[in-house]
């Protein structure tokens, strides 16, 4: 009987742990974004700036004056399709691994062999906030973008 | 970065759940990694991007871009996104099919005896019945080098028909005929090197943005080194290649002869020719042929002066002044140029305008400093151009219809003097044209989809419904399917090897990756099974793979303008692409063709530093070219100025973007973008069904309103075949090349009813 004991407690906390994973997937369910309440218009899943501008004005204008922005680098091409159909999967935070060594294999390499260790690339170089031009366009203000 | 409440609430009950289970935390993409990389060259843009593939097993899973290519592993979300959604699309087409009643009828699966029997039967049955002339081939400069030079042979060596013509007379005939006009042969002297060197940029007739990303991301980093480097955008659409430029110069469409021609008068009145450059490197031509002097060119351009160059193209006489001071001032001006130039009317005579400038002011053949001529297709350059794969041309720069240049060919493929026919083949417009009035009977397509990309399709398509069509194809949505009585089934870019050659003279293999998916089979395996059906004699073709395919060619070009001669298939397996000119096996290849102890063609003990050998003379044409209107400009009729193009996400015709989910749905359907003054005048909102007329034909198209378009422009993609956009277009082309003039056409617009 007391040998029993634990095991009854392991489950229990098991099945307490199961039932809050539940909890939490159905009341935060894995697709938030703007898109997916747009099932009407799953074929513009990948136009994300449009609605952005307006739910995300500041990451979406960090975005399109970002390197990535002025390259049409779009939001799909890392962060993947809400409703999770594309190739790349959804992410918020797209992994350094998976996603940023498609094309920054070599200035990553660099870095490991420069600082020894594997960085987040985030931490120095925000994807959304690198802009092109630096000095470059410094004295043109406003910015040269408009919607 | 912040973590929002849900993604730690669900991280942390994650973690609980399986760390009670005694489990790792494991990523969310955990799967181990490909086997293997097979390098290879990326399937769309002509700027050719290397890539690596990786293998698991007998399956593509994965790819990036190949650190060592210009690339520097870069590729745009196009190359990004080749694997797996186009390699495995759901409709592969993996089995040959025909049609056994007639274009009515079905496509029917049948086996590859049957298709190709079937096939070679109808062309067999036409030469015999109205000779070689009545069947053609239709070709790609997305096609591996190999087809293409094959399918020349078969075609004019073998079946004795000089009817071979391609997609690249749609896209480049106009480039090669300005390079071959003006210096001789065809083919930029520059390279992609120029951009990293270039301190002013003069791209006009591109949107390098969309239609070469990785380029333009080459060109945003040379501007971002340096505030000095100034970007130059003629272009009537402000396009995202707009962004970066400090200039951006819109002007009415079809004027920029009018501009070019400009730029050359106040490039002399500022006496910033390069005097020394003009005397000892150039010769001066009119429009006849005839030779001119320098005093007659000057006085040719001296009409164009900024005010009248203003009122032609509505560019302010201050910003002529600026530009052609821009150009000629900078240290190293390097001139981009794409379709906006090429696809015109007087598209021949835009490039020729184009070359004046550098020539004018000695802006060649130096770092950075060249005429560069983007290219749209990854292989219509080496695949097409070099190989000769075009109603007019042979091998290597060799014209038709010059009798020592046949007889070289004749000879080099063991064809008795007097095979290949003395006189040019139909250029794609004209083929087309014949092939309604039912002097061409059959059909041989290869890799490209004319029943969505012709113009004037409404006059064109009959001619598919009429001939007997074979096709090649590796996607079932192509449009051109509903015309062909057989289909064959391609192994489709990573499923066989071949080279690609891109807009920098870089030829690149790509190896073979994975087995052909189904029953597809390799393109050139199909070429000579078919022709082998028809009649051609065997010897012809004694390869075994596309290996023995290139080593000819590559024996071919020796001695030759176009000599790749050290170009072996082992080194392009080892090294990820290589320049041409490159006579040897250790010449590492040639940046500065033309150049004196760079380009190896050029004797090193030769006088002068820069020697144009590909004309006669030794010296570059500066042609005297007025301007000329379009064929088709806006009228009181019709008011609007339609242009066409590409958006960054879709390539051609969508068969292969279209399957992935990230690139289509950025762009599902065809639009028309309206500037807001005209959007306004019209009563027209974001969104509203607007009506396109032209003297073809009218389409309904989702309005756009930006500013994109100036007023007076409106633009479409072509990507939708839901949209056929080319039926609104007329077929008038340019004179010298055959290039339809897809950029200009007079319309109506106005709100569906
Ligand atoms: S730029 Fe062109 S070649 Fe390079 S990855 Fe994109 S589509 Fe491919």
């Amino acid at each position: 009987m007391a040998a029993k004991k634990p095991l009854l407690i392991i489950a229990l906390l098991l099945a307490l742990a199961g039932g809050f994973y539940l909890y939490i997937n159905i009341i935060f369910p894995p697709v938030r974004c703007e898109a997916a309440k747009h099932p009407e218009a799953p074929e513009q899943y990948a136009d994300c700036l449009e609605c952005h501008l307006k739910v995300t004005p500041a990451t979406a204008q960090n975005w399109r004056e970002s390197k990535h922005g002025v390259l049409l680098v779009k939001c799909v091409v890392c962060h993947g399709l809400p409703d999770g159909k594309g190739s790349v999967p959804f992410a918020a935070k797209p992994g350094v691994q998976d996603i940023c060594v498609r094309c920054h294999e070599p200035a990553m390499k660099q870095m490991v062999e420069k600082y020894g260790a594997e960085l987040e690339c985030d931490s120095c170089h925000p994807h959304h906030q690198n802009p092109m031009h630096r000095r470059a366009f410094e004295a043109k203000k406003p910015s040269k973008t408009s919607f | 970065m912040a973590v929002s409440r849900r993604e730690f609430l669900k991280g942390s009950a994650a973690a609980v759940a399986l760390s009670a289970l005694g489990a790792p935390v494991l990523a969310a993409t955990g799967s181990a990694g490909p086997d293997k990389w097979v390098k290879g060259v990326c399937r769309y843009c002509g700027t050719g991007c290397g890539v690596l593939i990786g293998v698991k097993g007998d399956k593509a899973v994965a790819i990036k871009g190949d650190p060592n290519n210009h690339n520097e592993g870069k590729l745009c979300q196009k190359g990004a996104l080749l694997i797996p959604a186009v390699v495995y699309a759901k409709d592969r087409i993996t089995d040959p099919m025909i049609r056994k009643g007639g274009k009515k009828s079905p496509l029917e699966k049948v086996s590859w005896e049957e298709a190709l029997d079937f096939a070679a039967k109808h062309f067999r049955e036409t030469i015999q019945k109205d000779g070689p002339q009545a069947v053609a081939y239709y070709g790609s400069g997305q096609a591996l080098t190999e087809e293409s030079y094959l399918a020349n042979k078969i075609w004019k060596a073998g079946l004795r028909s000089n009817n071979v013509d391609g997609n690249p007379r749609l896209c480049m005939a106009s480039a090669v005929a300005g390079y071959l006009t003006s210096f001789g042969k065809d083919e930029p002297m520059g390279t992609y090197n120029d951009i990293d060197n270039a301190t002013c940029f003069f791209i006009i007739g591109s949107n390098t943005s969309e239609a070469h990303p990785i380029l333009f991301d080459r060109i945003a980093r040379r501007k971002e080194s340096s505030p000095d480097v100034k970007i130059i955008v003629a272009d009537p659409r402000r396009t995202n290649t707009a962004r970066i430029a400090d200039m951006h110069v819109p002007f009415k469409p079809g004027t920029d002869l009018a501009l070019l021609n400009g730029m050359a008068n106040v490039i002399f009145r500022e006496e910033l020719d390069n005097t020394r450059f003009i005397d000892r490197y150039t010769a001066f031509k009119k429009g006849t042929g005839e030779a001119a002097s320098l005093e007659e060119y000057k006085a040719f351009v001296a009409e164009y002066t900024p005010e009248k160059v203003q009122e032609i193209s509505g560019i302010p006489a201050a910003d002529v002044v600026k530009i052609a001071k821009l150009f000629a001032e900078s240290t190293a001006a390097v001139s981009l140029w794409c379709m906006g130039i090429n696809q015109r009317s007087k598209g021949v005579w835009a490039n020729n305008l184009i070359h004046n400038l550098h020539l004018i002011t000695g802006q060649i053949g130096r770092p950075g400093a060249t005429p560069l001529s983007l290219t749209g297709q990854p292989n219509a350059c080496g695949g097409v151009r070099d190989t000769g794969c075009l109603a007019h041309l042979l091998p290597a720069g060799r014209m038709v219809e010059n009798e020592q240049h046949r007889n070289q060919m004749e000879d080099f493929w063991g064809v008795p003097r007097g095979t290949i026919q003395p006189k040019m083949g139909l250029h794609t417009v004209a083929l087309f044209e014949n092939m309604v009035q039912g002097n061409v009977k059959a059909l041989f397509i290869h890799c490209t989809n004319p029943a969505h990309t012709l113009p004037h399709l409404n006059k064109y398509t009959p001619a598919l419904e009429k001939a007997f069509v074979a096709q090649t194809e590796c996607f079932m949505d192509a449009e051109t399917l509903k015309y062909a009585d057989v289909v064959f089934p391609a192994a489709f870019w990573c499923e066989t090897d071949g080279v690609y050659g891109c807009t920098e003279r870089r030829y690149a293999l790509t190896e073979q990756a994975i087995p052909p998916l189904g029953n597809s089979r390799p393109v050139i395996q199909v070429l000579m099974d078919f022709a082998k059906r028809v009649g051609v004699d065997p010897k012809l073709m004694p390869y075994k793979n596309a290996a023995d395919i290139w080593e000819e060619w590559r024996k071919l070009s020796k001695g030759s303008p176009y000599d790749f001669f050290g170009i072996t298939r082992n080194r392009l397996k080892k090294e990820s692409g290589i320049k041409w000119p490159c006579p040897t096996e250790d010449h590492p290849g040639t940046n500065l063709r033309y150049v004196r102890g760079e380009d190896p063609l050029v004797p090193k003990d030769h006088p002068d530093r820069i020697f144009f050998y590909g004309s006669p003379n030794g010296k570059a044409t500066i042609w005297l070219r007025p301007h000329q209107p379009p064929f088709e400009p806006a009228d009181a009729e019709y008011p609007f100025v339609l242009t066409t193009g590409r958006v960054i996400d879709q390539w051609h015709t969508a068969t292969m973007t279209g399957k992935v989910p990230e690139l289509h749905r950025a762009y599902p359907s065809a639009f028309v973008e309206i500037n807001p003054d005209d959007a306004q005048k019209l009563g027209v909102k974001n969104g509203d069904q607007v009506v396109l007329e032209t003297r073809r034909d009218k389409m309904t198209f989702p309005a756009r309103i930006t500013d994109t378009c100036m007023p007076g422009l409106v633009f479409c993609p072509f990507f939708d075949k839901a949209k056929l956009v080319n039926r609104l277009f007329h077929d008038a082309v340019d004179a010298a090349s055959k290039e339809p003039e897809y950029k200009i056409c007079s319309t109506k617009v106005y709100k569906q009813a």
